[in-house]
């Protein structure tokens, strides 16, 4: 047999006795505690008039955290939303809660819009991220798009990439094109908990092109990562890339079409849209939901009737919880960019139509 | 399941208060049992029956050694079994493919059929450490471990299960009977390693991975000075891979009161051949020595015969790691490397006329030349590289300065530890510390989300 079996500590440990260890672990948590908060005082937030999340940190959940902590602080009601609140096709100054603020006559709604995200996503990203908007007026903007099809509604069993994955409910409900390992979801229902985690990624989509600090180098071998951060942020105008064609659908030679509908009581993302609304109402908000205005001149006749019966149904569901909301009738064709995109003139028309609008009268006066 | 997955954080946070929770009862050894079965299991639950299998088969020849008076075909009955699952699982894939390129090269117009099986994770692990135990009674070297359960958790315990230390059952099994007291001490100790672990393999392996990989997979498309630079980062990512590994499962099992063996001792300081295998793998490298060399005649039967059982001790290391022509060349350039340097490496020149750095430089040198073999998808990948270092252009290598400063730390670091200044630098509490939490909030801030397996899983 060889010499004795070699059971020393390590080669080349850090050896740290009990003690020391009461003093490390403290310390490490203490830093990654801290370092959102005091980020935040290092890094400016320069809020513009009809401020939004910059497109190219629609991931940025951290960001996305700040902005909210800001709006409520300033006592704005929240316009919360997909692409449509955040107003894909328009600049930061056409979009719904600036034609709100334009006939407010004061700076009194935020857009709290994520271009991309989708109600499964948004459900998480009020929960995780959107704890300061607790007991604040939500103007909240329900589309009917993403139960246009299966592949929309996610509740198709053939596995696709799909925007925000770390957003939607990892284990329950089932989400049937979502099949990331048991692994992966446990690790991003821990991660999404934990602020630090938010933080860094923030740090990274801000500076390092979405990778992380050690993944960087590799593309900038030569840099010195500290420089790269540089605490400036992208515009919230810059827009959305690429470019969308800002142009009536018709002009852009969109066909119209005839929607695979989800039957609303089977829908994946109508569950959750209910389940944040829940969630926001436990958290004290006051809630206003805006439904469409859908782009029914884009719809076959069978679809706009099919449509018609699950916006019905929706109304059904607002009113039987007392939940005020308001569903226009569609905006003129040439207002819309697509199936549920208005341009700039379809976003004001909507503003006025919503000042005009008893409920929302009502509840905008009960901001506080 | 991976040591450094929120998955492992959360089976681990699981597992370890209840193992605390029962010890001195009876429930500990089949809760660590029924623990190591789910950490396996995880990867597929099929896999529990080869290691079940392996298991049975040790501790049913263990007991008919001991109720008979015919030994030998008991060992020969576990080594059967063993090998032979190991044969199928691992080289039988290799074995065809190899015969049929003998017989396409000859212009045998026939091919066997190449099975498709997938090799399950740390197979030459389990079966080694589970075929150790039989040898060492067969030896006398150890008792019969009576109790089934014991024996099963001694060769799943989920710590070193896939990837080593190759552990003896004179050592890991005897502290599974006696249960040694946990201490606070063997808490923080475990935490210490198990941090240095994880900085090895998140912060170091992971990004020279992400050099390495690209690399070698087009030869072709980089010039001389990024191969080199590839290759030397690679010496360095399989070290921090696989003793980063080590170092956690040494401290997972020192928080588990167990004492599991050192596996490397800073092997790029080694100032010879000889005393690189001494530091490196040491609980494969003791093992192959142990039960291949020592059998085969050792040093005993002079100076042909040693060479010739160093050589091939060496070529079967080789091939242990892969059933692949690259591992064999890998195996063999150690042991041309071990042959010729053996006499060099006892004369009074060597040792004292040549100065340590250059010593160490060499050997890092031949250590780096052998890895592309080992790393290189195919022999012809390795031969392409070995050619582009010396003849390609030396175009801009775009190696990170990070990683050349990383690199630069720990090499520093490695050189203290096992110099005078040693006890000056690490006797300090508040070095020791700044380095514990410097080095977890670099993981923290600088590493990604990644879960790359070790390289020695694919063993």
């Amino acid at each position: 047999m060889s010499d004795k079996i070699d059971l020393r500590f390590g080669s080349n440990d850090v050896r740290l006795t009990p003690r020391e260890w009461a003093i490390a672990l403290p310390a490490i948590v203490a830093v990654l505690s801290l370092m959102p908060v005091v980020w935040a005082f290092i890094e400016p937030l320069r809020l513009e008039p009809d401020h939004r999340l910059p497109f190219s940190l629609g991931n940025d959940y951290w960001m996305y955290g700040r902005l909210c902590r800001a709006a409520a602080a300033q006592g704005k009601t929240l316009v919360v939303g997909d692409s449509v609140v955040w107003g894909h096709y328009v600049p930061k100054e056409e979009t719904l809660s600036a034609h709100l603020n334009r006939l407010a006559g004061e700076e009194r709604f935020a857009n709290l819009g994520v271009d991309g995200i989708h109600p499964a996503a948004m459900l998480g990203l009020v929960e995780h991220h959107g704890e300061a908007i607790r007991r604040r007026n939500v103007v909240l903007h329900c589309n009917l798009l993403w139960t246009s099809s299966p592949r929309h509604d996610l509740s198709t069993e053939k596995e696709f990439p799909f925007n925000h994955p770390t957003l939607v409910p990892q284990f329950a409900p089932r989400i049937p094109c979502y099949r990331e390992p048991f692994g992966e979801r446990l690790g991003i229902a821990i991660e999404r908990r934990l602020p630090f985690h938010a933080w860094k990624k923030h740090v990274q989509i801000a500076w390092f092109g979405g990778s992380d600090v050690a993944s960087w180098t590799l593309g900038h071998p030569y840099e010195c990562p500290v420089a790269a951060v540089t605490l400036e942020l992208p515009s919230p105008n810059e827009p959305p890339s690429p470019r969308p064609d800002a142009r009536p659908w018709a002009e852009q030679g969109l066909a119209r079409q005839s929607f695979a509908w989800v039957e609303l009581d089977q829908s994946l993302q109508w569950r959750l849209f209910r389940q944040a609304v829940q969630l926001l109402r436990s958290r004290g908000n006051r809630i206003f939901v805006v439904l469409g205005p859908f782009n029914e001149h884009m719809l076959t006749e069978e679809s706009r009737a099919a449509y018609a019966a699950r916006r019905l149904a929706v109304e059904d569901w607002l009113s039987y919880h007392n939940i005020p909301y308001f569903c226009p009738d569609p905006l003129p064709s040439a207002l819309y960019a697509d199936a549920s995109h208005p341009l700039a003139e379809g976003y004001e028309l909507l503003a006025r139509q919503l000042f005009a609008n008893d409920a929302f009268i009502t509840f905008d006066r009960s901001r506080k | 399941m991976l040591f450094h997955t929120w998955v492992f954080a959360v089976f681990f946070l699981v597992v370890y208060p209840v193992y605390l929770a029962t010890r001195g009862t009876r429930l500990q050894i089949p809760w660590l049992l029924f623990a190591s079965y789910v950490f396996y299991g995880w990867w597929n639950p099929l896999y529990l029956l080869l290691i079940v299998t392996s298991t049975s088969a040790d501790y049913l020849a263990v007991l008919g050694m001991s109720r008979g008076h015919r030994r030998k075909p008991w060992v020969a009955f576990s080594v059967l079994v063993n090998l032979g699952m190991l044969a199928f699982f691992k080289y039988a894939g290799f074995v065809t493919q190899s015969l049929n390129d003998f017989f396409q090269a000859v212009g045998i117009p026939y091919a066997v059929p190449v099975p498709d099986i997938l090799l399950p994770v740390g197979i030459s692990f389990f079966v080694f450490q589970s075929m150790t135990y039989t040898i060492d009674c067969y030896r006398g070297a150890m008792d019969r471990e009576p109790c089934f359960l014991r024996y099963a958790t001694y060769v799943s315990l989920f710590p070193q299960l896939v990837a080593g230390p190759i552990e003896r059952s004179t050592n890991l099994l005897r502290q599974l009977r006696e249960r040694p007291p946990i201490t606070r001490h063997d808490v923080a100790d475990g935490l210490s390693l198990f941090l240095v672990g994880l900085f090895k393999k998140r912060a170091l392996a992971d990004y020279l991975a992400m050099y390495v990989d690209p690399v070698y997979a087009r030869p072709d498309q980089f010039g001389g000075l990024a191969l080199l630079l590839a290759t030397v980062a690679f010496a360095w990512q399989i070290y921090f891979d696989f003793s980063g590994y080590t170092d956690m499962a040494r401290g997972l099992g020192r928080m588990m009161g167990l004492r599991l063996m050192l596996n490397f001792r800073n092997p790029y300081l080694a100032t010879g051949l000889g005393d690189f295998w001494r530091r490196w793998h040491i609980s494969l490298s003791t093992w192959f020595k142990d039960y291949v060399y020592l059998p085969l005649g050792g040093n005993r039967k002079g100076e042909v015969r040693t060479h010739v059982n160093m050589a091939a001790t060496m070529v079967i290391s080789g091939l242990w790691h892969g059933a692949k022509w690259t591992f064999v060349i890998w195996g063999a350039l150690h042991a041309l490397g071990r042959v010729a340097t053996r006499r060099l490496e006892s004369t009074q020149f060597y040792a004292e006329r040549i100065p340590t750095t250059v010593k160490r430089l060499l050997v890092f040198a031949f250590v780096a030349f052998a890895w592309v073999f080992f790393r290189a998808r195919t022999v012809g990948d390795a031969w392409l590289i070995v050619r582009r270092i010396f003849g390609a252009a030396w175009a801009d290598p775009r190696f990170p300065l990070l990683a050349i400063g990383l690199l630069a730390a720990v090499w520093a670091y490695q050189w203290v530890y096992e110099s005078k200044l040693r006890d000056a630098l690490l006797a300090s509490s508040p070095v020791r510390t700044g380095l514990a939490v410097s080095m977890a909030l670099y993981i923290a801030f600088c590493c990604g989300g990644g879960d790359k397996a070790f390289i020695y899983f694919q063993f």
